[in-house]
């Protein structure tokens, strides 16, 4: 019998693959390696990310699900909690016990209670409402608050950069 | 592109190399002659290390095909950041070693060198097979025999510094045997890893003691190393120099052993506190629960008696997890997975008083709360007991000789003890095991069924006291009130003589608050309380004659 984690991720795997949650596809990028997934997001509806297909690797730990996976956007994306390199900064994806921004309380944070989905569905959720009270690009937080007009134009240009236009 | 570039480079160094032997023979016609001038011209010795180091790249590539076939990304990035290390510690040790620098001495750390590479693609593989869901038997044959062959290579070099060292005294071949005995201790932890995954493999279900015996081999073979590394510092601080170069890894493995200590450290805590602290969960329990799928690992959770893999475990928040899912969290972490609530605080006495009133799957588990052991609840919450018992036990009399003019409350006996949880109501609910498990026969259950005997004597003797001191009270109390009408009688007469001290003082009988409420009203009813003061100095009169 194969690992507890990789059991876990083909189980997460296979409800991902049959109950689909809209606008979100993943699955791992290679049928040997259940550690490295690949998904797209749409950007959600009615925010400047419309209808952009986001593209982000998830890689998991040996012992995942005690820890988080780390979720890393191979699209271009502009974004106050999305790390310039595509890193994303949210707090489902920290483990309780360190606290890279200092504020975020343990009840939002990693647990095995979450998972792949859950995860996803918080990164657009993130999509439609950034947070710039901790933003992990600073330049796009800044823009976020001050020059919103400026901000959702980069954010339509990403959206055509991410469909190949 | 770059396939193409390293093709031309080998194919260059070879023909170089070919170019300076034949121009040797050509020049010296006979091979001592012409070996020794290749060996004493410099340039076609920089042509020869450069065919070395091809070569050795190129015997590389080929165990690399043999044992690993096509490397992975991770694999490739954990193997140049390691090098880059290697390299940089490599350095240093040149600089330590320089009197020794010899091209012997390169040769042996490039071979070194060179073999670390396997071993760390050796323990990166042996990781991967946990994450893949098919292992061929190609890749169990490839990594056994690549493991044996660093194995043997480790020992036989291991060996031959050691017979260098006896013969000649120590020298730079301590360096090289301590190297490759922390490297043996590497392909050993390796192997066990390996031996364990495959085991792992074999069996249907999961294999929950998987983790405790990495734990361990970590934790000894973590030891060994970080005694080899102390060794061999103290060793070299002795015969040579400080040996900078092995800081780094020392401090590693240092770091490392820590880490495996206090994870052998938390895991047992953990597994303590899952035995002691909370009850499994049976068939019939399980059954009403709605959700019955582990959170954990997204697996349908069954409960078969008696079958340890699969045991089902309630925390106090009634929660169910698989034991063995929660006890790999809990060493982590000590909150319950679903709602956090920490679970080495236990729940507070307000929620045992609740609990019959939860929902009736609750109530088929009313051995929750007692199935923990007296003594593991006792130092929890002293506090909470004591006071209570101070206040239900003092309220009382405090009350009752308050109001008995003379007597001071007895100091109370101090109650340094909580009183003994009651059994649970419904015993019919329990089945024999848990009636077991309560009952115990282990050395703190009987120690905390003595301690709940002694709590009980004493109480009883504090409630023998009361009765004592009630008894006491109520014989007094007829005679004291005899001694109140007297003294109210004489307050009355007082009054009556207009002494404005006692007017104003407050009233012990309904009547006599009229009186002192208004002058006003005191006239008007002077008659009335006048007659009352004749009766009772009548009554008084009466009863102190047939008192003598």
């Amino acid at each position: 019998m194969a690992g507890s984690a990789l059991r876990r991720l083909m189980a997460e795997f296979k409800q991902l693959t049959q109950n689909p949650p809209e606008g979100i596809v993943a699955g791992p990028i290679s049928e040997d390696n259940f550690f490295e997934w690949e998904s797209l997001i749409t950007g959600p509806e009615g925010t400047p990310f419309e209808d952009g297909v986001f593209v982000a690797n998830l890689s998991f730990p040996n012992d995942y699900p005690l820890s988080p996976p780390s979720m890393k956007f191979v699209s271009e994306i502009f974004h106050p909690n999305i790390y310039p390199d595509g890193r994303v900064c949210i707090s489902i994806l920290h483990p309780p016990g360190d606290d890279p921004t200092g504020y975020e309380s343990s009840s939002e944070r990693w647990s095995p209670v979450q998972s792949i989905e859950k995860i996803l569905i918080s990164v657009v959720s993130m999509l439609a409402e950034p947070n710039d009270e901790s933003p992990a690009n600073v330049d796009a937080a800044k823009m976020y608050r001050e020059d919103r007009s400026k901000f959702n134009d980069i954010a339509r240009k990403s959206v055509r950069k991410s469909l190949g236009l | 592109m770059v396939r193409f570039r390293s093709e031309l480079v080998i194919l260059i160094s070879f023909l170089l190399t070919l170019t300076v032997i034949i121009n040797a023979f050509l020049h010296k016609k006979q091979f001592y002659p012409s070996i020794v001038y290749l060996t004493k011209s410099n340039s076609s010795m920089a042509v020869i290390y450069l065919q070395a180091f091809v070569l050795t790249l190129l015997v590389g590539k080929l165990m690399n095909k043999i044992f690993f076939g096509q490397l992975r990304a991770i694999e490739l990035e954990h193997l140049f950041e390691r090098s880059w290390y290697a390299i940089t510690e490599t350095c240093l040790a040149f600089t330590v070693f320089r009197d020794d620098f010899s091209p012997r001495f390169v040769t042996m750390f490039t071979l070194l060198l060179f073999l670390k590479c396997f071993h760390w693609l050796a323990e990166d593989r042996v990781e991967y097979m946990e994450r893949s869901p098919n292992i061929t038997l190609l890749f169990h044959s490839r990594i056994v025999g690549l493991m044996a062959l660093l194995m043997l290579l480790d020992l036989h070099f291991v060996n031959l510094a050691y017979a260098h060292t006896m013969a000649k005294g120590a020298s730079v071949q301590l360096v090289f045997g301590f190297e490759y005995a922390i490297l043996f201790v590497n392909i050993l932890s390796t192997m066990t890893k390996y031996l364990l995954h495959t085991i792992d493999l074999q069996n249907e279900n999961p294999w929950e003691n998987k983790g405790i015996f990495i734990l361990y081999s970590d934790l000894i073979l973590g030891f060994i190393r970080v005694l080899l590394y102390l060794t061999f510092m103290s060793l070299m601080f002795k015969i040579h120099t400080f040996p900078l170069f092995a800081i780094r890894p020392m401090y590693l493995s240092l770091r490392s052993f820590k880490k495996s200590l206090n994870d052998v450290i938390l895991s047992r805590r953990a597994i303590r506190n899952l035995n002691i602290m909370y009850p499994d969960v049976t068939p019939e329990q399980l059954s009403q629960y709605p959700d019955t799928i582990c959170i954990i690992c997204r697996e349908e959770m069954t409960a078969q008696n008696g079958d340890n893999s699969q045991q089902i475990k309630k925390l106090p928040c009634d929660h169910i997890f698989h034991k063995s899912c929660l006890r790999s969290w809990f060493q982590r972490q000590q909150t319950c997975p679903t709602c956090r609530t920490s679970i080495l605080r236990p729940p507070a006495p307000q929620q045992q008083a609740n609990q019959p009133q939860q929902p009736p799957q609750q109530q088929q588990q009313p051995e929750t709360e007692p199935a923990t052991p007296l003594n593991n609840r006792i130092p929890t919450n002293p506090n909470f007991f004591i006071n209570n018992n101070r206040n239900n036990i003092g309220s009382i009399p405090s009350d009752f000789f308050a109001n008995m003019p003379g007597f001071a409350a007895p100091p109370l006996p101090p109650f340094a003890f909580m009183p003994p949880p009651l059994p649970p109501l419904n015993l019919n609910g329990l089945s024999d095991q848990d009636l077991n498990q309560m009952e115990g026969n282990e050395r703190h259950n009987v120690e905390a069924r003595i301690h709940c005997l002694r709590n009980i004597s004493t109480l009883l003797n504090a409630s023998m006291l009361q009765m004592q001191q009630y008894m006491n009270i109520c014989a007094a109390s007829s005679h004291l009130e005899n001694l109140t009408q007297t003294k109210t009688s004489i307050e009355n007469d007082l009054k009556f003589i207009n002494i404005p001290e006692v007017t104003n003082k407050p009233a012990k009988e309904s009547d006599e608050t009229v009186t002192s409420s208004t002058n006003v009203k005191q006239v008007e009813e002077e008659d009335e309380s006048d007659a009352i003061r004749r009766r009772r100095l009548q009554l008084f009169e009466a009863k102190s004659s047939s008192q003598n």
